[in-house]
């Protein structure tokens, strides 16, 4: 059966090896057809009746593409028309090794039954391997081997079967070869056009090397990018650096590329000019070569965007760009080291979401797509939907970047929706978030228990009855997802029992299964205003896992033995059964408490959680946990139209810093625990401490009124923080905070086993996890499980004890929660812009946060907003502007701003970029003459009166 | 760029293998004529000399003659042009003599020594070219040098070496496959009776996995055993055909 | 000078057509034998769970209720009256240590060898000191088996003026399996040399002696020079002796003998050529054959 067959293979490392590999050759690899009576297969893949439509090939027939359609066309393989292809080891291989998103996306159709899309092993196939002949090239090696096992496809298949064999090829020289040796072979783009069932599909075509030279046979705009091998040698031998682009969001004329140092040594080379950039585009890989220091510039602070010259021809903005280079040349205080582009490594394209610009001429099929990163080029596409899709949020992917064309050319991939619309909004800000948001599939659906589910008694005897106790939880108010839950009661011996009850969600979603592999690839849920992207499914979410009252759940227990003095005597880990006798909102919470004449049960327990909370507060203060301060606004949504009515900044009571003091002491219960169990593997959270540059901006705002602020150890900066006041200013405080927040590192998951620095600065504890909140986040779970089998409640399995999976696991949840960040972020940005929209333009009371070039940014406490307010005018003439970045300050027309300046400004909301709607704020008062403007009438406040209903 | 893919999809290894196949074993007993008992083996493109001397009088240091069973004395080494670099390799360097080490170990669990007291028995194997499985391809060459040899054995010594990839247990790694990280756990069978010489795993594993990987390698086992037997047997008819009259 | 230079090929193996018998008997390591238990475990095997196992590979022979399996190939396995070759490798108190192919050292005690004087010649301290004069490291004797020690070692005696230290010759080593017992393994071979075939596999070739000298004892060397026609003929019976053991054709003396009438058409150089090779052993083989037949 095996045919062994050995070649040689020279590789060069160093020196020239030698390698020299087995390759069997088999004769029981199937072509895969149900039509077929000589292959063995047990369960073909192929069809029968192959049927796709099509004007040329009016048989029916089976597709094989060659690698640069599965490379390229990727968008319309995937369309559930094209079904019975069958994709070559050859073509599979070459895919992975050119593009991996392309490869993860292939897999998925050929995993997907319902394409019916079959994998030949060709080249372990004794008829269909093919040796590289002397002079050949690997391309061409390949190209052979595709025909050749597109041949022995055509010989294989019954005649009485009538099924024909279709090559889809792009390349002229192969599609020649192919049609001598009788093979029916099309161009990919005339099969999809001729295809009958669904036109539009020619849209979603990616455009080829051969038509972008028939668009555009005018000047060429780019230097030529080298081919990679002069890239490598260039790298190696120092000439040129390696590095990931990151265009500027603001400017669409410069970028930068950050150079992985070894060790901390990362750096960043500016990039400025098209030309210099060279048609990189956001997250790219590319080759830089530094220009001589005659030649750096430094970053410009201007705002510029790409948006002013909607749909004008090309020579056009060419001039314009010139220009607005040659202004920013004049700024020439601190050079960076500044550099071309001159290869693209590798690119990291992806689907991007935006907005067609269509083109003036009606006819043309030849689009502006505008993405909403603004970091991201406008894209070229070409459609004959453009009408349709005019004000819709569409989805499109970047082909190729010809080095004659001033944008990148692309093909248009899904449309989204109309734009400003809700959903579409939502969509887009979730897809651009890499969120991810589809409903969870019928395969880890069917993970979920059956319904209706009760406590088997297996589990009570496992477990440890704690129904008896009065638990109750402790939320914001619209919770249905409760994790926590506490208890708090006096023991014989004088001292306090408290209880932190979590969700036990790892008794339900078990080690490996699909609805695992779910959640952590999810992570997180993601809140957005109105919206809940969910974990875990909703059955778990917010019925069987939820600590609700009144019902009996399972739960994973953290119980410590206190004195009155909040001192833990004793800690202990159970997973028990509890039953929740009331689940309260913090201000019910609180008015319990504050009610005297409630003597009940909860309100004794809440009362001696409080007492114990407010202990362990002041110790942890003690310790130099940080309170840091950032402005949260909550939205009163109408509960009909799902729009915003309202607009509040969150308010803390006391409750709230009870319940997350106990979740803190679990967490660190726990990361103790866990830790001694399992020190390699134990997944911790840390917060790294910032390197003092990141205070330069708190030490300058502070010394402007005359104040000092500490920064060595956290301890000293939440001394001074709490020290930094300034009479008949109580807002300045919180300003402080806001700041201080803003000079923070990011906290992250890591393995124990590869970090030594467990810190977390921000809490003031030497180690810490996150356990209490397992619905929402899948850390949670990992350290659930983690801790079960600390105690011996549940059993390890491999992933759970393999260091390096959980590190890849912790980078997967660190790259959720930023992203989910992000995502919310953008919500809120988004529910804001809408309740502006109805309300008109207001005035409102802001203090000035940072000072820039040419702007102020100021923020209104009373709605947690920060907007900019630009001094520059396109159709005014600019006021005359001094900016002192030392202190920093910014004079206008003789008027200084400082920070934590005081000013009234004016909101709206800017709808003229459909694309990028933004809330704008104009300066009221100080009033300088043609810079402010007029306060405006009262209308405003009538109609929101009336809205206000 | 991505790493190799060891396992497609479609089952397939690199080299066109499935997962529990083995790689090509081709052996030849007695192929020196100074030597008591030699044998050269291909698995694969790892290739293997293994030459048996003895049992003999021990010579050198006679504090190692044991009164009650024979010295075996292992020596492994690696020819300089085995590997795809060329390099001059010590002997003795610390590889070589765990693996000699480990040789050792294997085969006294083999031969029958106590059949000779004070004796020694040499093994030396040879590795003429590595192309991963050097430690098993050599317990199958020396297997073979020792039933050349006529030494008393209680079985044969098979070994084989399997790896874990994707949740999959894969025979007979290549060296494609064994630096392709991973585990990899070297079993030496005495395939009858099922009992294990020698075992050996330097990288983490989780228990859970263990079985199913012991289980992989042990089915390689016998199925390496069941090549080596054909290549005894028929060596053994063609001799005693030449001395039978 | 011409350099005979060949590329490696498939050696083929001669031997008469249609002798494919005794496969039957065959056995591998870990072969059962027998399940039975009323048999004797003899040589080659081990009881494995009560049951008769094969340890090594080759031909199962039963005698009586002994089972034994012999090896096809194996060190040498003395028996007390083998004439053996062999060389001293260490002088010990009133010893000699000699190397026989076997698994262990054979001795040979100073009281069991002639000493020039005579059978009757008491052993003194002095002959103890002087034993390097008699045998020294690396010299070359033919013995006889006296004894089997316990752990297989030998013991060897020279007390017949057959035996002693051998002088001007040829030492050929093949495997003992191909050495024929027989009633002599001394012979005068009609070609002009003489030839002495110890059981252990060692082949010592050398000129006929003219008259021997009874007092020598064995321990006189001759330091003459061979003539060349002598040497001629020891190469050759060497290369002979050499091809037999390739195509494992058992060694005695007319084997031998025929063999070297067979090479004669050859040069002395080509007979280890592989088709000569062949040639050569097929002929000597026909004629064995008839004259057995």
């Amino acid at each position: 059966m095996l045919k062994s067959k050995t070649f040689v293979k020279k590789t060069r490392s160093g020196g020239i090896l030698k390698v020299v590999r087995e390759h069997y050759l088999r004769d029981d690899i199937w072509c895969g057809s149900e039509v077929c009576v000589e292959c063995k297969d047990e369960s073909p893949v192929l069809e029968k009746d192959p049927c796709m439509e099509s004007s040329m090939c009016t048989f029916p027939h089976y597709l094989i593409p060659d690698t640069n359609v599965v490379l390229h066309q990727i968008d319309v393989l995937e369309d559930p028309l094209i079904r019975n292809v069958i994709i070559l080891q050859t073509v599979l291989q070459e895919v992975r090794h050119r593009s991996a998103p392309a490869y993860k996306r292939i897999k998925d159709a050929i995993h997907n039954k319902e394409k019916h899309f079959y994998t030949f092993t060709n080249e372990h196939h004794r008829e269909t391997f093919i040796e590289r002949e002397p002079g050949e090239s690997a391309n061409d090696r390949n190209d052979r081997a595709i025909r050749a096992a597109a041949h022995w496809y055509s010989k294989h298949i019954p005649d009485s079967a009538e099924i024909k064999v279709v090559m889809l090829t792009n390349d002229r020289l192969n599609k020649e070869k192919a049609e001598q040796t009788g093979l029916l072979v099309y161009r990919c783009d005339e099969y999809i056009k001729s295809l009958i069932a669904n036109p539009e599909l020619v849209d979603r075509l990616a455009l080829t090397s051969d038509e972008k030279n028939e668009i555009t046979s005018s000047k060429i705009l780019f230097p030529e990018h080298l081919p990679l091998s002069q890239i490598q040698s260039g790298i190696k031998s120092g000439k040129y650096i390696q590095g990931t682009f990151r265009a500027n969001r603001d400017n669409f004329l410069e970028g930068t590329v950050f150079v992985h140092g070894e060790g901390d040594e990362s750096t960043e080379i500016l990039l400025q000019g098209l030309q210099k950039l060279n048609r990189a585009v956001h997250q790219d890989v590319v080759a830089v070569e530094l220009l001589p220091q005659e030649d750096w510039v430094a970053p410009s602070a201007v705002v510029l965007q790409d948006d002013g010259s909607k749909g004008e021809d090309e020579e056009e903005e060419e001039e314009e760009e010139e220009k607005k280079l040659q202004t920013k040349q004049v700024h020439r205080d601190s050079l960076k080291p500044t550099g071309r582009v001159v290869g693209i490594i590798k690119r990291n394209w992806r689907p991007y979401c935006g907005m067609l610009t269509l083109s003036h001429i009606k006819e043309s099929t030849r689009h502006l797509f505008t993405p909403a990163d603004r970091r991201i080029p406008r894209i070229r596409i070409e459609t004959r939907q453009a009408a349709t899709l005019e004000g819709q949020r569409i989805m499109v992917a970047i082909d190729g970047w010809p080095k004659n064309s001033r944008y990148p050319r692309g093909h248009f991939m899904k449309n989204l929706g109309s734009a400003g619309d809700k959903e579409t909004e939502t969509e887009v800000l979730l897809l651009e978030h890499d969120v991810p948001h589809l409903p969870f599939s019928q395969n880890v659906l069917s993970f979920l228990p059956s319904m209706p589910w009760a406590i088997t008694e297996d589990d009570m005897n496992r477990r440890e009855d704690l129904r008896h106790l009065c638990v109750c939880s402790v939320d914001p108010p619209g919770c249905t997802d409760i994790d926590d839950a506490l208890h708090c009661r006096e023991l014989e011996n004088g001292n306090l029992e408290v209880g932190v009850h979590i969700a036990d969600v790892s008794h339900f979603i078990r080690p490996g299964n699909a609805m695992d592999q779910e959640a952590a690839s999810r992570g997180t849920t993601v809140y957005l205003c109105g919206k809940r992207i969910d974990m875990v499914p909703e059955l778990l979410s917010s019925n069987l896992c939820s600590l609700r009252s009144n019902v009996e759940r399972l739960a994973f227990s953290c119980i410590w033995e206190m004195n009155d003095n909040a001192e833990i005597l004793n800690t202990r880990f159970t997973k028990s059964v509890i039953n929740s006798k009331a689940s309260l909102t913090y201000a019910e919470a609180q008015m319990k408490i504050d009610d005297r004449n409630m003597n009940d049960d909860i309100t004794k327990n809440l009362r001696g959680l409080n007492k114990l909370a407010k202990i362990l507060k002041a110790g942890r203060i003690e310790k130099g946990a940080l309170t840091l301060s950032s402005p949260e606004v909550r939205f009163h949504i109408d509960s009909e139209t799902h729009d915003p009515i309202d607009l509040q900044t969150k308010e803390l009571q006391e409750t709230n810093s009870m319940v997350e003091e106990f979740m803190l002491l679990a967490n660190i219960s726990v990361a103790q625990k866990i830790y001694d169990e399992f020190s390699e593997c134990a997944l911790l959270r840390k917060h790294p401490s910032p390197p003092p540059s990141n205070y330069d901006i708190l030490h300058k705002a502070i010394k402007t009124k005359n104040l000092v602020i500490h920064t060595d150890s956290a301890k000293e900066l939440a001394d001074s923080l709490n020290q930094a006041d300034i009479e008949g200013f109580p807002y300045f405080n919180t300003l402080l905070r806001i700041l201080a927040t803003r000079c923070m590192m990011q906290a992250v998951y890591f393995c124990s086993g590869l970090d030594s620095d467990f810190r977390h600065y921000g809490l003031a504890t030497p180690i810490y996890t996150h356990f209490t909140s397992p619905i929402r986040r899948y850390s949670d779970i990992i350290v659930h499980r983690l801790l079960a089998v600390a105690i011996g409640a549940d059993s390890t399995y491999p992933a759970l004890m393999d260091k390096h999976k959980q590190a890849a696991l912790c980078n997967n949840l660190n790259y959720r929660h930023k992203m989910a960040q992000y995502a919310q972020r953008a919500s809120v940005a988004f529910h804001t812009q809408l309740f502006f929209k109805s309300r008109g333009i207001l005035n409102e009371e802001g203090f000035i946060l940072f000072v820039r070039k040419n702007a102020i940014i100021v923020l209104i406490p009373k709605f947690g907003l920060e907007g900019t307010v630009f001094f520059e005018n396109k159709d005014k003439p600019s006021p005359k502007m001094t900016f002192n970045e030392e202190v920093p300050t910014l004079t206008v027309e003789g008027h200084t701003f400082n920070l934590f300046d005081r000013v009234r400004v004016t909101i709206s909301l800017d709808a003229s970029n459909i694309q990028h709607q933004k809330i704008r704020m104009s300066l009221l008062e100080p009033v300088i003459p043609g810079v402010s403007v007029p306060l405006p009438e009262a209308e405003p406040e009538a109609k929101k009166a009336k809205l206000d209903r | 760029m991505a790493g190799i893919e060891l396992l497609s999809d479609q089952g397939y290894r690199l080299d066109g293998r499935k997962a529990t196949e083995l790689r090509k074993v081709q052996a030849r007993m007695g192929v020196f004529g100074q030597a008591d008992g030699s044998a050269y083996l291909e698995q694969g493109n790892t290739k293997v000399l293994a030459v048996v001397y003895g049992p003999h009088e021990v010579r050198g240091a006679r504090s190692k003659i044991l009164y009650d069973r024979a010295v075996i004395n292992c020596q492994y080494s690696m020819a300089t042009f085995s590997t795809a670099e060329r390099k001059r390799r010590p002997h003795g360097d610390r590889k070589s003599s765990e693996m000699s080490l480990h040789l050792k170990q294997t085969f006294e669990a083999a031969v029958l020594t106590q059949l000779y007291p004070r004796s020694q028995i040499d093994i030396y194997v040879k590795i003429l070219q590595a192309d991963g499985g050097n430690y098993s391809a050599c317990v199958n060459a020396a297997t073979l040098a020792v039933i050349d040899a006529g030494i008393p054995m209680r079985d044969y010594v098979c070994a084989c070496t399997a790896g874990f990839v994707d949740d999959t247990p894969l025979a007979d790694l290549c060296h494609a496959e064994e630096s392709g990280g991973g585990t990899s756990l070297a079993v030496a069978l005495l395939p009858r009776g099922g009992q294990i010489a020698l075992l050996q795993m330097d990288a983490r594993l989780h228990q859970d996995h263990l079985d199913t990987l012991m289980e992989a390698a042990m089915t390689a086992c016998k199925g390496v055993s069941k090549v080596l037997d054909e290549v005894v047997r028929q060596h053994l008819q063609e001799m005693s055909i030449l001395t039978g009259e | 000078m011409a350099a005979d230079m060949r590329l490696p090929t498939v050696r083929k193996q001669v031997s008469l057509s249609g002798s494919k018998s005794a496969i039957a008997s065959l056995v591998v390591p870990g072969d059962v034998i027998t399940t039975d238990t009323g048999f004797m475990r003899g040589h080659g095997t081990y009881l494995d769970e009560e049951k008769l196992t094969a340890s090594v590979a080759g031909e199962v022979e039963r005698v009586n209720k002994l089972i034994c399996v012999r090896p096809l190939k194996t060190r040498y396995n003395g028996e007390v009256g083998d004439v053996v070759v062999g060389r001293i490798t260490e002088v010990q108190q009133k010893r000699w240590k000699v190397e026989t192919n076997s698994r262990l050292d054979s001795v040979l005690l100073l009281s069991a060898v002639n000493l020039p004087g005579g059978e009757l010649r008491r052993r003194s301290a002095e002959d103890e000191l002087s034993m390097r004069d008699y045998l020294q490291e690396g010299d070359l004797i033919s013995a006889e088996v006296q004894a089997v020690f316990s752990d297989g070692a030998l013991s060897l005696h020279t007390r017949s003026l057959k035996y002693g230290k051998l002088g001007q010759g040829v030492l050929v080593q093949v495997s003992p399996s191909l050495v024929k017992r027989q009633k002599t393994h001394f012979h005068y071979l009609p070609c002009g040399s003489s030839i002495i075939l110890g059981n252990n596999g060692f082949i010592w070739l050398y000129p006929t002696p003219g008259q021997q000298d009874e007092d020598a004892g064995g321990y006189y060397t001759s330091i003459e020079p061979v003539a060349l026609s002598d040497r001629e003929v020891i190469s050759r019976l060497r290369n002979c002796i050499l091809a037999l053991a390739a195509h494992k054709v058992m060694l005695f003396d007319t084997s031998v003998l025929y063999c070297y009438e067979s090479s004669l058409t050859h040069q002395i150089k080509d007979i280890l050529k592989p088709e000569v090779m062949e040639e050569v052993v097929l002929q000597t083989r026909h004629r064995l054959a008839d004259q057995e037949g």
